[in-house]
């Protein structure tokens, strides 16, 4: 099945194209949104800070710059925080783009509706259904 | 959720939510056991107390420092020289422990007397060491003993001198990361920001969570004065008090051990604004990736390049005659806190072996995540074991080598399976790329050392082969080996020296002869 949807249902920073954009069918994106999540979790640390708030925010940034870098996107890195991520998402996209040829050809509309997905799979995880009692406390 | 019940265990129904077997379709999300909880009654673990993880973990690796553990002399004894933080001017920080020997007429009458008088007859013993780090234990918090006050009494009086004051005793926590996270705070709020260090170079980290076992951090430093990284100062081992005060005017934290050191991390991210950035300094894909990731931050990506490829080239063929005669041996990764994550994917994938089995004394939750998320379908992770379910478990997983630390270690012989340290180390140090072969090389000597299979004899009583005086490796791991492989003359078994760290010595000492740039001072 190709589903076939409008802008309206991408995330908010894509910017709007003038023709309907073709996406991956569902289960081939849950597919690979657990080759990508597979890639993060053998490879990576970041997802595992220790509170909900500072995984979230993990989360998004590094996952955002990773989607920007994808799709040959400009990164402002001029703030040290942000030149941080930038280097976990560096490694990130460069490591996709080396394991999964199909990159190569995906638009930039589908590299968003994908990474949406891995970022919402990697939120599941990590935060919102992770079992670890620790994330809400209230110390650092 | 996919909890493993253990026989020995069934008459402390509270442990059964500590160990989980993740298997196909489990997840994160319904495999993950508890954690960093008081230790049941009538289950006896291996954990250390706050006060030890305080001071025996993050205070000690400290070189040019005497450190001070207020309270009887029974907890600075457990405390000291037991792992091998080494110090590359002389191991004062080994050599020497002090206890200001609390007895029981102190804990009716106070210590702080006899506390203040110690701390001065330190400091007149070693008068070259002007830096002291003093430690609460149990009978002296619970007895009120101000020991700010006398620390501040005794800076008046001798100028000179900068004290420490940790107040973690050892029933600050569940376990040795409650004084972990305990010290982690103490030092950001009494001593960052008390030094101004001097800036040598663009590119300016503080080294964090990595405690110089055998020599690792000296390992690291080497690969830093290559790529012209200065490192303002390591958290903790090889470290000096002075630079630790100046860890606020770094650009970069690199943090190693999160397990003990995310928590300065985390708040010279809030205080200060400088990133923090996790990294592996185990295995080679890992360890290359996180010099990678460094080089990518300051611009320097090409310094982290030549470093990844002269090692590769020199290390791999070794790593690989390794890997392929450790091929399907059953380990189970049973260390401390970060290495069960830090190495959990990387020695199966770069040396070969499957891991069955994660463990972790003191570890969080976070860390069983990541430890999890890490291994294989199937492996058993299991928090805070008790020496009777370890004992089930190597009945059950039947390994053919644990990785621990030596109080499960010595369990463990006894029922021969053998083990390597991972907390001291074998024959360290494991970081760097060479250190990787090492640690390689510590496992295939453990397997298939021919002593495993002579220590079940009883020669009393049992028949003794006489037909064979030795063995080989080529009638021990290469017997089953594909004659392919084991010809290749590609491929070579480990060919560094016994002890690398004077190697590593003199070309840093070597660099500084001739004006070149060094990482640290
Ligand atoms: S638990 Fe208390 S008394 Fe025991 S070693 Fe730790 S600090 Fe000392």
């Amino acid at each position: 099945m190709t589903i076939v949807t409008q802008q309206s249902v991408l995330p908010q920073h894509t910017s709007a194209p003038a023709l309907p954009v073709v996406l991956e069918p569902d289960e081939v994106t849950a597919a690979r949104v657990e080759q990508l999540c597979e890639v993060i979790m053998k490879k990576c640390l970041w997802q595992f800070h220790s509170r909900s708030w500072d995984r979230l925010r993990q989360n998004e940034r590094i996952l955002g710059m990773t989607t920007s870098l994808l799709k040959d996107e400009q990164v402002d890195v001029s703030d040290p925080l942000d030149r941080c991520y930038w280097v976990d998402a560096r490694y990130l996209a460069e490591s996709y783009r080396e394991r999964f040829e199909w990159f190569h050809d995906m638009s930039a509309e589908q590299i968003d509706h994908l990474l949406s997905a891995l970022t919402e799979r990697l939120n599941v995880l990590t935060v919102t259904k992770s079992l670890n009692e620790e994330l809400t406390d209230q110390h650092y | 959720m996919p909890y493993h019940e253990f026989e020995c265990s069934k008459c402390i129904p509270e442990r059964l939510r500590h160990a989980v077997r993740k298997t196909e379709g489990e997840d994160l999300t319904s495999a993950l056991p508890l954690g960093y909880l008081n230790t049941v009654p009538g289950s006896i673990s291996e954990r250390g107390c706050a006060y030890c993880g305080a001071k025996h973990v993050i205070g000690t690796p400290m070189k040019d420092v005497i450190h001070l553990s207020h309270g009887p002399v029974g907890c600075t004894y457990d405390t000291w020289q037991t792992k091998r933080y080494i110090s590359d001017d002389g191991n004062f920080q080994l050599k020497y422990t002090f206890a200001s020997d609390v007895k029981e007429a102190h804990i009716i009458f106070g210590a702080e007397g006899l506390l203040k008088q110690n701390i001065l007859d330190a400091f007149a013993a070693f008068p070259h060491i002007k830096r002291l780090t003093v430690y609460q234990t149990c009978g002296t918090a619970l007895i009120g003993d101000d020991i700010e006050a006398v620390a501040q009494e005794v800076m008046d009086e001798l100028p000179d001198v900068d004290i420490f004051v940790c107040n973690s005793p050892g029933f600050a926590g569940p376990s040795q990361s409650g004084g972990h996270h305990k010290i982690n705070i103490a030092w950001i709020n009494q001593k960052v920001g008390t030094v101004e260090p001097e800036i040598t170079s663009d590119h300016v980290i503080n080294y964090v969570g990595e405690y110089n076992i055998q020599g690792d951090q000296e390992v690291m430093l080497d690969f830093f004065d290559r790529m012209g990284i200065q490192v303002l100062s390591t958290f903790t081992g090889n470290g000096r008090y002075d630079d630790l005060r100046a860890m606020h005017r770094a650009h970069l934290n690199v943090l190693e051990c999160a397990r003990s050191a995310e928590y300065i991390c985390n708040e010279l991210r809030v205080r200060y604004g400088i990133p923090r950035l996790d990294i592996d300094g185990f295995g080679f894909e890992p360890l290359g990736s996180s010099l990678r990731k460094i080089g990518m931050f300051f611009g320097i990506e090409d310094s982290a390049e030549k470093i990844i490829e002269e090692e590769t080239a020199r290390w791999k063929p070794e790593l690989e005659w390794y890997r392929e005669r450790l091929r399907g041996t059953r380990v189970c990764l049973w260390p401390g806190g970060s290495k069960l994550w830090h190495w959990a994917n990387v020695i199966q994938e770069e040396i070969g072996v499957d891991v069955v089995s994660v463990y972790t004394k003191f570890g969080h939750q976070g860390d069983m995540e990541k430890g999890i998320a890490r291994c294989g379908n199937g492996a058993l992770a299991i928090d805070d074991p008790n020496e009777l379910e370890g004992l089930e478990a190597l009945e059950m997983l039947r390994p053919h080598l644990i990785l621990t630390g030596k109080r499960p270690g010595e369990v463990a012989k006894k029922v021969r399976v053998p083990y390597l340290n991972v907390h001291g180390y074998h024959n360290g140090p494991y970081k760097g790329f060479e250190g990787w072969v090492r640690l390689a090389r510590d496992i295939y000597n453990a397997v298939h050392s021919p002593i495993h299979s002579l220590s079940a004899l009883d020669i009393s009583k049992d028949e003794i082969p006489t037909d064979r005086g030795f063995v080989t490796r080529r009638m021990l791991s290469d017997r089953d080996l594909d004659p392919q492989i084991a010809n290749r003359a590609d491929l070579r078994p480990y060919s560094g020296r016994f002890d690398i760290i004077p190697e590593i010595r003199a070309r840093r000492a070597e660099r500084v002869a001739n004006g070149e740039f060094v990482s640290a001072p």
